[in-house]
């Protein structure tokens, strides 16, 4: 009796410390979370990674904000902005009275001096790129709250760019120490934690006039491992917690009750494909077995999703159907039929390219038995337990699978450099809803273009097609001709199944109750994207 | 100045070690798949830039006698190279982390070592053997469980850090060993004569065991360092622990091959100097029976 | 004495009992270790699975039997082999000449120090990635012998050298007897504690290191069950929070290392 009751007092005595923790945090006006490693650089202009981001975000004064709720433009540090009817200038006027963190004035100089850098090539700015020319972009400022870009051709969905430029002193890059934005970096401690204090001179201000941001400041730890991270959260030393595995939702639901959340279907895929590429080192009649699009057709009808939402993502994820996700509203393609698994329909379209079955198994029509590896990255346990259960659905066509998993650099080695593989399982995020942002993945040339990267000219008819879709919705300006493009794409790929789509992993996430004002959104930073208006409860 | 000779040639063992280890590990890493990878490649939004760092690390090591070249030519000018993850000197990774992770392996040892020998001690000193069953069922208990998982345990019943699971990882192993030694030393003829004399316990111990038992316990010592080292990396991580071992773990999963090859410069200068103790043990035993 | 008597002999039936018993299972059972059964996840004790079912809805019983006779045959032959390199490694070097010795102590202290994940990942690298599973077990445990043998050198070369220049020893020696003879009679009965801790010891390391090479492609791959996967789920706290059916394999583990105490060592009360 005693050895129960022991626990139980240890609980009692956490929770008085665990709450006695958070209301300090109340009163300190602190939230604190964590990223999963460290930014690889604080220099809001050569962010290339996603915790980088993140911290950009938070910090950067940009001159438009995307409203990851609305997902439409709103004017931030500019009043104001227009694009000239033919794409080639746009113009920004600055609010008044704008300061940087530490009280010195905000002018177009700065605005000017932060582009030029930028698009500077000795910067290596990632956002430069967006720009498509960056060399023969140019920047001026006719007075001190006036911004004109000239672009020698127009850029699609060109506001999405200023949206990732944070705006810095002229000529005093001081990472992310001297903002424009709610927060100003404070204190970093390398792998440790990252202490992000309020910006005082912050444009915004609430209805009633108050100074955004409310909280004081944000403490970001640096925290790689998950049992960590969700402990702190349940002890209430973490307010946050973006991205839950689904593995340990339900159990998260249960000891932090009320602040977990599943937002349904993420813009995230998790997709299945095999190899194309006519260079691999593969023996010819795989390569045979892989272009054949009955075959990629047989094995996406094989697998049941179902089963891999409900089973591997423990119901938290959506069976899939394309590479646009259904919270994608604007883009998604309702003609598509969803998939469900027939094992018969695949046999038959298997034995017209003269597959069949023997007692040992499915072998193809020279005789060779149908094995293959499956190759998938270590440590993703929903994407492990998906490759189990599609092995399994797969020896109902007879096909052999070995599961193979790597350590990401081998793997990227296999997918990237050397070719060496069969099938490959891996996820892909998709951080904006705008197919644009997918043109890597799909025009031919690309060397995303996975199942058969850096094609000099398309391998197939399909494939043109698709190119031709892609670099039309990109030049359009006109949504409908855009999205009919885009409809077209996701129709090509439901037919030929270059990516067997599985599932759309849904978005997880966890926020204290005693924060108020949080809106979520499928878009990064999913959970404080509207930082500057959370708060803690008045009741705390 | 023979006594000059033996230091010289000692110091000579250690650092060639280091420096063996450092080629060693450069080697490892360099022909292992995926050293011109960057986890950026794959993702969509970044994959330029991933392309580029892996394009300019081709283009600065092609071969494997560039990427040597490259790291001997920094040593040569006291300089460790750059962390290819982090972007700083690794000297000042090392210099951030180094504490952490002597605390933790000292304490961690010097704990694990006082409690298996405690507990040695305690079971062959006792004619009774009534706590043994109970003893070979936790250190059973120990031995099935990974370290990880102890880890976990201790994290979700707050109970123990780091350095209590690195401890009782090092004691169940060495009390193994320690406990199976004590006791076939005990049945020794000159100790068994000793005992039959009536002599105490301690007394035994101090001249008869601790003496012939000598270099063995210096080895076990090494050995449990060796054991400590390769547990720094899972209990680092999980009790997320910003030291050597989650930093080494971080650079071989990222293929950042200045840092590992500083971490491991650490470790082989560590083990280095823990075998010359033991070494020295062998020795001086050597010097006994002549 | 009397108790020698009573409890080895135990311990090897209850031994065997576990070994027979879990050969029986994976034979009799109407299950197959790979099987999944889709509408029972994760489910505690029923009328169809005897200790309930994993997170893929296969059956416990029959993947712990698979799995325990898979890693005890893995690890056993692993942990012998790397014992029994590290004990010859060490013995050697103690009836060496003093720089043989002293160049195979450094070897193995070089050894310690270099990072061999990336051999494995070579290792990985250059077989091909449809390795059937089995094979993939055997190349795995293996490798993990080799590897594991360097850490015990430097102890069983002290005792070694300790029985070397023992007076015995040197009695026996001069009595004529010739150096097998020797090494037979005086020195492998010396070391023979301290092997079998060592084998005992390595055992289980064996297990979970089998787990941990499973993140680069080696390892027992599925479906093949795991022994040392099913320890390391005990990593997650959401394993925990499940059926207390997950501690089975553990349980199971601390059991057969007790018996192969109890077999290996005399207990000499």
């Amino acid at each position: 009796m005693k050895i129960w009751y022991l626990p139980t007092l240890a609980a009692a005595c956490l929770s008085g410390v665990t709450a006695t923790a958070a209301l300090a945090q109340a009163g300190n006006n602190e939230i604190a979370w964590s990223l999963k490693y460290d930014p690889k650089t604080l220099d809001p202009a050569k962010v290339d990674d996603q915790a980088s981001e993140t911290v950009r975000y938070f910090t950067g004064g940009v001159l438009l904000r995307v409203n990851r709720h609305t997902q439409q433009f709103e004017p931030a540090l500019a009043a104001s902005w227009n694009v000239s009817p033919d794409g080639k200038l746009v113009t920004f006027k600055l609010r008044s009275g704008l300061k940087f963190s530490d009280g010195s004035p905000l002018t177009s100089k700065d605005v000017v001096a932060t582009l030029q850098r930028v698009l500077l090539p000795a910067t290596a700015a990632p956002a430069a790129e967006e720009f498509l020319t960056p060399a023969s972009v140019t920047v001026d400022a006719p007075d001190a709250s006036t911004v004109r870009v000239h672009l020698p051709k127009r850029v699609t969905n060109v506001g999405k760019v200023f949206d990732e430029i944070a705006i810095e002193p002229a000529n005093k890059p001081s990472e992310g120490r001297v903002t424009a934005g709610p927060f100003v970096i404070a204190d970093y401690k390398r792998g440790e934690s990252l202490l992000l204090k309020r910006n005082p001179f912050y444009w915004k201000h609430d209805a009633s006039g108050a100074a955004l941001p409310y909280l004081a400041s944000m403490r970001l730890d640096i925290l790689a491992n998950r049992e960590q991270d969700e402990l702190r959260f349940v002890r209430r030393q973490y307010q946050v917690l973006d991205s839950v595995p689904a593995d340990t939702f339900d159990q998260l639901a249960r000891r932090a009750p009320g602040s977990v959340h599943d937002l349904g279907a993420s813009l995230n895929t998790e997709q299945l494909w095999f190899n194309q590429a006519p260079g691999s080192p593969l023996p010819a009649w795989e390569k045979k077995w892989f272009t054949s699009r009955a075959f990629r057709n047989a094995v996406s009808l094989a697998i049941h999703r179902e089963d891999l939402a409900r089973i591997a993502y423990s119901g938290h994820a959506t069976p899939a159907n394309g590479f646009v996700s259904p919270a994608n509203a604007v883009w998604y393609n309702k003609q598509l039929k969803p998939v469900h698994a027939d094992v018969s329909a695949a046999l038959r379209l298997l034995a017209k390219e003269g597959f069949h079955k023997t007692a040992a198994g499915l072998v193809d029509a020279e005789g060779h038995p149908v094995k293959f590896s499956l190759l998938t990255n270590a440590g993703n346990r929903s994407r492990e337990k998906m490759a189990s259960l599609v092995q399994q659905d797969l020896t109902a066509l007879g096909m052999q699978v070995n599961v193979v998993t790597l350590d990401f650099p081998a793997l990227i080695e296999r997918l990237m450099h050397s070719q060496n593989y069969e099938a490959a399982m891996l996820g892909l995020s998709n951080v904006e809803p705008d197919p644009s942002s997918m043109m890597n993945v799909w025009l031919s040339s690309s060397p995303n273009h996975q199942w058969n990267p850096a094609e000099k000219t398309p391998a197939t008819e399909w494939e043109a097609e698709i190119d031709k879709q892609m670099l039309q919705q990109a030049e359009a300006a006109d949504l409908k001709v855009r999205k009919t493009a885009v409809d077209r794409v996701q129709q090509i790929v439901a037919d030929q199944q270059p990516f067997i789509y599985l599932v759309y992993p849904n978005m997880l996430c966890a926020v204290s109750p005693s924060l108020n004002g949080v809106e979520f959104s499928v878009l990064q930073p999913d959970v404080l994207s509207n930082i500057d208006s959370i708060r803690w409860k008045a009741s705390r | 100045m023979r006594v000059a000779r033996t230091i010289l040639i000692r110091l000579l063992r250690v650092v060639s070690l280091v420096l063996l280890a450092a080629l060693g590990t450069i080697v490892l890493m360099r022909v292992a798949p995926g050293y011109f990878t960057d986890s950026r490649e794959m993702d969509g939004q970044y994959a330029s830039a991933g392309r580029a760092a892996v394009q300019e690390r081709q283009a600065e090591e092609g071969t494997l006698a560039a990427s040597l070249a490259v790291s001997v030519r920094g040593w040569s000018h006291g300089s460790l190279g750059q962390s290819r993850q982090y972007d700083v000197p690794v000297t000042q990774l090392l210099r951030e982390r180094a504490a952490a992770s002597s605390k933790l392996l000292l304490g961690g040892v010097a704990a694990g070592w006082l409690l298996s020998l405690a507990l040695t001690l305690l079971l062959s000193a006792r004619r009774t053997r009534a706590g043994e069953p109970l003893i070979a069922l936790s250190t059973a208990v120990l031995l099935a469980l990974p370290v990880g998982a102890l880890a976990t345990f201790c994290l979700l019943s707050e109970f123990g850090g780091p350095m209590f699971v690195l401890a009782l990882l090092i004691a169940v192993r060495d009390f193994k060993l320690l406990y199976r030694m004590l006791r076939q030393a005990l049945r020794a003829p000159q100790v068994l004569y000793a005992r039959a004399q009536g002599f105490s316990y301690a007394r035994i111990l101090r001249v008869h065991l601790l003496r012939t038992l000598g270099a063995e316990l210096l080895s076990l010592a090494m050995m449990s360092f060796a054991v400590a080292l390769s547990a720094l990396v899972p209990v680092e991580v999980i009790f997320d622990v910003p030291g050597l071992g989650q930093l080494a773990w971080n650079a071989a999963m990222n293929r950042d091959l200045p840092v590992l090859v500083a971490v491991t410069l650490v470790m082989a200068a560590c083990v280095g100097v823990a075998s010359l103790f033991a070494e020295a043990g062998v020795t001086q035993e050597t010097a006994q029976c002549a | 004495m009397r108790l020698a008597f009573t409890v080895r002999p135990v311990a090897w039936v209850l031994l065997a009992f576990t070994v027979l018993a879990a050969l029986w299972i994976v034979h009799r059972s109407p299950m197959d270790y790979a099987m999944q059964d889709r509408d029972h996840i994760s489910e505690g004790r029923s009328a169809q699975h005897s200790t309930g079912t994993d997170e893929l809805g296969r059956d416990r019983t029959v993947r712990t039997a698979a799995a325990l006779l898979l890693g005890l045959a893995g690890a056993v032959a692993a942990s012998a082999l790397a014992s029994s390199l590290a004990v010859s490694v060490g013995v050697g070097a103690a009836f060496a000449p003093v720089w043989i010795a002293k160049s195979l102590m450094y070897l193995c202290d070089l050894f310690l120090t270099l990072p061999w994940i990336f051999l494995l990942m070579t290792v990985r690298a250059s077989l091909p990635l449809n390795l059937s599973p089995a094979h993939s077990a055997e190349l795995t445990f293996f490798l993990l012998a080799l590897l594991g043998a360097p850490v015990f050198v430097r102890v069983n070369y002290a005792r070694a050298f300790a029985v070397r220049n023992a007076e015995w020893l040197l009695h026996g020696r001069a009595s004529g007897l010739r150096t097998m003879q020797l090494a037979r009679r005086h020195v492998l009965p010396h070391l023979r504690p301290l092997f079998l801790s060592q084998f005992l010891i390595y055992v289980p390391v064996c297990l979970i290191a089998e787990a941990n090479l499973g993140t680069l492609g080696l390892g027992v791959t599925q479906p093949l069950p795991s022994w040392g996967s099913m320890l390391q789920e005990l990593e997650s706290s959401a394993m925990l929070a499940g059926s207390h059916w997950v501690y089975l394999p553990i349980a199971l583990l601390v059991v057969v290392l007790l018996m192969l105490e109890l077999v290996l060592f005399e207990v000499d009360a």
